[in-house]
């Protein structure tokens, strides 16, 4: 029976959605799982904890087209560490954007590295509309492909899997916009305010 | 307004004399983004990290020729680039729209941009095709109207850099 580590690579992992979709993992996963929160502090630790596992899922979002800079920071730090165990690294992305396939280039920088350093590859879970889809209705369908995940890992099959909602292009543009300026109102910011075309005013 | 950011220190006269605006991203202090999403909620188009990435982004916003110049690890720019990058997303909405197909954020005052993007350090095929990829779906978030990907050793990138200012300056 293999352990596995899962570390969320967000900027804000506290309060992150990839702490969200971490914690669906560690329900559905049924191996022994250890869930950590990537910090500027822990590099050493967390590269130490993943000498003590069979499995590494990193969760993360996009950033910027690609890995966040918190994890690539990581990675390079694992890298100088030298891995000894060499366990198996797997990947749940998510952004916000519709199509699930943006994080395409993420996953295969990931891959990369996996190969640059002698880690074998195993599955994935790329994630559309991921800022928003576990407070909508669609969070079933989230879930059921973290099973999906967690299973191709606990058998070794080496799967790619992806999940988004289940919206026309249109539709996901006037659910994504109330979504945004609801957030904004939060904050006593209007619509206006938000669709500012000013920068550093 | 032609703007060169890079990661490190260039010695090549020509920028100078071009008067291109050159910004060595290794001499200021940025932090890393924390995702608040404050820049779109709270003080849009503005960031709430108050460090030099705020001189930073206007720039790249207004420019209309703009090369970037990064190391590239595991097919991503290098960290010193990726963390200013991940830093200017204030020069965006929050909100979506679609572009090309796809959806994207809106963009506020940000000049269409002619890209020019050099990546240097000791690269297999692979990992420059993985940052064309990149390079790809960065056209669509930032702008760029016309972009090249350009690929340099370290001990060539002053000379690679210097070439392409040339042709700017021919063009």
């Amino acid at each position: 029976m293999g352990k596995i580590l899962i570390i969320n690579g967000s900027p804000r992992a506290p309060k992150s959605n990839s702490k969200q979709y971490a914690a669906l993992f560690s329900k559905a996963c049924s191996w022994e799982s250890h869930y950590r929160d990537l910090t500027r502090a822990n590099h050493l630790e967390l590269c130490q904890a993943a000498d003590e596992v069979s499995d590494v899922l990193f969760v993360f979002p996009l950033y910027a087209d690609g890995i966040p800079v918190t994890l690539l920071n990581f990675l390079k730090t694992w890298e100088e560490y030298g891995s000894r165990q060499k366990p198996t690294v797997s990947v749940l992305i998510n952004c916000g954007f519709l199509e699930a396939e943006q994080n395409n280039v993420a996953v295969k920088m990931m891959e990369l590295y996996c190969r640059e350093n002698g880690l074998p590859f195993g599955s994935v879970l790329k994630i559309g509309g991921g800022e928003a889809i576990l407070s909508t209705p669609f969070r079933i369908l989230v879930q059921a492909k973290i099973k999906k995940l967690a299973r191709a890992i606990v058998r070794q099959e080496n799967r790619t899997f992806q999940v988004t909602m289940p919206l026309s292009k249109k539709m996901f543009l006037n659910a994504s916009t109330s979504y945004w300026i609801r957030y904004g109102e939060r904050h006593g910011i209007t619509r206006e305010q938000m669709a500012s075309m000013q920068i550093e005013p | 307004m032609t703007l060169i950011v890079s990661d490190r220190h260039l010695e090549v006269p020509e920028i100078q004399r071009a008067a291109i605006e050159f910004i060595d991203l290794s001499k200021l202090k940025i932090a890393n983004c924390v995702g608040c999403f404050g820049c779109w909620t709270k003080t849009p188009g503005k960031c709430v990290i108050r460090d030099d990435a705020v001189q930073v982004y206007p720039r790249i916003a207004a420019s209309d020729r703009l090369m970037y110049v990064s190391r590239v690890r595991y097919g991503s720019y290098d960290t010193i680039m990726k963390t200013m990058l991940e830093r200017a997303i204030p020069v965006q909405q929050a909100f979506i729209r679609l572009h090309h197909g796809e959806t994207h954020h809106f963009q506020r005052d940000v000049a269409p941009k002619e890209a020019i993007i050099v990546g240097y350090g000791d690269l297999s095929a692979e990992e420059q095709d993985i940052f064309r990829q990149l390079i790809a779906r960065n056209a669509n978030n930032m702008n760029f109207t016309q972009y090249r990907v350009v690929f340099a050793q370290e001990q060539d990138l002053e000379q690679t850099v210097r070439n392409e200012v040339l042709t700017w300056e021919r063009s």
